[in-house]
């Protein structure tokens, strides 16, 4: 009797007991539940980025002893699209993407990979720290697939402040002063003021944000999903714009373009002080202070691409990268939880650490280095709009930028005309 | 003892020894097949097995998707010959198929030459060289992939490239961008893939040459002949069977050419590299239409299999 008695003291008490955990794990959010089991992270990223997740993922875990991260870590050169897609197709089960292409994101969405998490968005309280435009970047068809947790400003213009000085100019404000700098930068011994990496991609960089400055955000965004053409009066006038540059003999000969990808261009720069400006994206920062050694705001800096006087100045072009999660992965739990970590105020300040911005209203922007500050500032005040080659149907990509090259060898009116006419053709046939 | 054999007795002898050898080794074959083949198929299977996984069923499922629209994880479509008819209309591609045929005739005709030009002289060479022909030769057991980093090196567009150096001790400053003019990059390529590819053909044609008896040059040398004429005469006729050989090694790998493209220029500038192997990546791999990669890697098939099966004809004739 005693027995059952205690018994039933005991069972009124674990009922109680067991309300009361229940009450707080239902109001609790993910992050703050007993989270456990193995979190797989799709990982296609190296160098200092790797090192960057690694150091992410061990604060993760030390918030969540239960859960153990292992990345499953796909390699390769250049786009890593077709990697991650291999593992995938593969059967690799993961539970977290993390991806930088809003079209690899509707890809994924279209199989099926990838879970919706605006439920996820309203009870983590998302909406009081991401701005309602990072979450719009992170949707597909007005599903919410992505959590952005970094972005970088793709309309700045890098270089070192020794050069300028030499030249004994500012870093320029307009466009015309921007045409004057060439000038003085090539008597001041430097043959090929832009170090124009053409070999793959990068050209683009130049193009796209002279598309904004000259069409605007709406332009750009119409273009990319092909509702003007690229014929349009709008694309031809960013090209003249861009032959300007070419023919003020800012970047050496096509033949020298075509050589240099992207970190012989950033060498051509920081180490052999044989260019002056590079239009990258906000990764150059890690490359300069932890490949070059070079001092952030001391030695290098960046200014905003200068201004057109077309109507659109206030406009950046950006890049992002988000975390989504998997719809097939073994531990939805955990990879909600780690989605809404990855814009916390910890993570945030990890990514500052090695001079990434966070979009996340938990991130203090008196953590980054000077030059990031610039951009952060820069891109606040501008209407922004997504890199333009991450937004095209691949084969698209593919002809643009194979046409852009055509025009880097010869950026008259009748190429320009040409190339247009032919990117449009291969619209015409994916659209 | 032979001389007193009577000729019946031999001509009976000739034609049992005739037949008899015939009907024996039928005999022997049709005992041989009913008793071994457990054994023979118990050792057969695993490479069979092996060759049906690696060779056969990647094979057959290449075949199977470039029938299908595939466009990154979507789910396929079939489309019947769709992926065949558009790519004989692509400009790319046809591109692709001049260029693949510059780059197979010229690395071929480079390697084997040089190789088999190198051949000769070795022949006449000093023990002393034995260092620097072993050199040559290592050349082919570095990956591709190894010395396109190794050429990058070399041809960098700057004053700081080894070649750009090289002709700078001559003309100071000197600063070609020799993979970023699409007139010079596959030509430089050619060449890049050329020094790789020297090895075996110097090796194929070495060893042709060591065959040929000696009693041929000891009789040439005594009738006055010169090393010219030896060489002329003797040695490049009778060591043309390496140099077969050579060619179409050298090919069967310049068709199938993807490592070296990819590492030093990407198949630009404006495709003016791009290869059909380097075509069946972009478009697999990068743009991941896997059945128009597809198609493409059946249309290099089919060109592999024209080089290869008159070779494979002429060397299985030559073996029977």
């Amino acid at each position: 009797m005693t027995m059952s008695a205690r018994t039933r003291g005991i069972g009124r008490r674990a009922v109680l007991a067991g309300i009361g955990l229940a009450a707080m794990l239902a109001a609790a959010p993910a992050s703050a539940q007993d989270l456990s089991g193995e979190l797989v992270i799709l990982q296609w990223q190296g160098g200092t980025d790797a090192e960057m997740w690694q150091k992410l993922e061990a604060d993760f875990t030390a918030k969540n002893p239960g859960v153990t991260v292992r990345e499953l870590v796909v390699t390769g050169q250049g786009d890593m699209r077709g990697p991650m897609r291999t593992a995938l197709l593969g059967g690799e089960k993961v539970d977290i993407i993390i991806n930088t292409w809003p079209a690899f994101r509707a890809e994924l969405a279209d199989a099926g990979i990838l879970r919706p998490i605006d439920e996820l968005w309203g009870s983590a309280g998302l909406d009081a720290v991401l701005d309602q435009s990072w979450k719009d970047l992170g949707s597909t068809n007005g599903v919410t697939f992505g959590v952005n947790y970094t972005y970088g400003d793709r309309s700045a213009v890098w270089y070192k402040k020794a050069h300028l000085e030499k030249a004994g100019i500012e870093p320029p404000k307009t466009w015309e002063e921007f045409l004057a700098s060439i000038d003085k930068l090539k008597a001041a011994g430097f043959a090929a003021p832009i170090a124009m990496p053409a070999k793959y991609w990068a050209h683009g960089e130049w193009f796209e944000t002279l598309l904004l400055r000259t069409g605007g955000v709406e332009a750009a965004s119409k273009l990319a999903a092909h509702e003007i053409p690229w014929t349009d009066e709008i694309v031809k006038t960013t090209l003249k714009k861009y032959a300007e540059l070419l023919k003020a003999g800012c970047c050496g000969t096509p033949e020298q373009m075509f050589a240099g990808d992207w970190d012989y261009s950033a060498d051509q720069i920081f180490t052999a002080d044989a260019s002056n400006y590079l239009m990258i994206g906000m990764w150059m920062n890690a490359r300069a202070r932890n490949d070059y050694k070079l001092n952030e705001g001391v030695d290098y800096s960046i200014f905003q691409f200068p201004a057109l006087g077309l109507g659109h100045d206030d406009t950046s072009s950006v890049d992002a990268k988000e975390v989504a999660v998997t719809a097939n992965g073994a531990n939805p739990a955990a990879a909600d939880a780690f989605a809404v970590y990855m814009v916390s105020k910890d993570a945030a300040d990890i990514l500052a650490s090695y001079g990434y911005a966070s979009p996340s209203k938990n991130a203090d922007p008196s953590l980054l280095g000077p030059v990031q500050q610039i951009a952060t500032a820069a891109v606040a005040q501008s209407k922004v709009q997504f890199v333009l080659g991450d937004l095209l149907p691949g084969d698209l990509v593919d002809e643009y930028r194979v046409q852009l090259q055509k025009f880097l060898q010869d950026p008259s009116d009748a190429t320009i005309d040409t190339v247009t006419a032919a990117i449009e053709a291969k619209a015409m046939e994916l659209y | 003892m032979q001389d007193s054999v009577a000729p019946e007795s031999a001509g009976a002898r000739a034609g049992l020894s005739s037949r008899l050898p015939g009907e024996q080794s039928n005999l022997l074959a049709r005992r041989r097949k009913a008793g071994d083949w457990p054994a023979a198929w118990l050792l057969l299977t695993p490479v069979l097995i092996l060759f049906g996984i690696a060779v056969v069923f990647p094979l057959i499922d290449t075949i199977r998707l470039s029938f299908f629209d595939i466009k990154g994880l979507a789910k396929p479509k079939f489309i019947g010959l769709g992926n065949y008819l558009k790519l004989f209309t692509d400009p790319a591609f046809r591109n692709t198929l001049v260029t693949t045929l510059i780059f197979t005739v010229s690395t071929t005709i480079l390697s084997v030459g040089l190789g088999w030009m190198l051949a000769m002289v070795s022949a006449f060479a000093p023990r002393q060289t034995l260092p620097f022909r072993v050199m040559i030769f290592a050349a082919f057991g570095i990956s591709e992939a190894v010395a396109g980093y190794m050429w990058i090196g070399i041809l960098r567009p700057d004053a700081g490239g080894l070649l750009n150096a090289a002709i700078g001790l001559f003309q100071p400053g000197f600063a070609q961008p020799w993979l970023g003019d699409p007139r010079t990059a596959l030509w430089v390529l050619i060449v890049a893939a050329s020094w790789g590819g020297v090895g075996l053909p110097l090796m194929l044609c070495f060893a042709s040459v060591q065959s040929i008896p000696k009693t041929l040059f000891e009789a040439a040398y005594i009738d006055g002949a010169s090393h010219g004429q030896v060489m002329r005469n003797i040695m490049m006729p009778l060591s043309l069977p390496g140099v077969r050989v050579a060619i179409f090694i050298n090919l069967l790998g310049a068709l199938r050419a993807f490592d070296i493209i990819y590492i030093l220029t990407g198949g630009g500038p404006v495709r003016s590299t791009e290869t059909v192997g380097y075509f069946m990546y972009r478009e697999s791999m990068t743009q991941f239409k896997l059945g128009y990669g597809a198609a493409a890697t059946v249309v290099l098939l089919v060109a592999v299999l024209v080089v290869s099966i008159p070779a494979i004809i002429q060397r299985t004739a030559g073996a029977r």
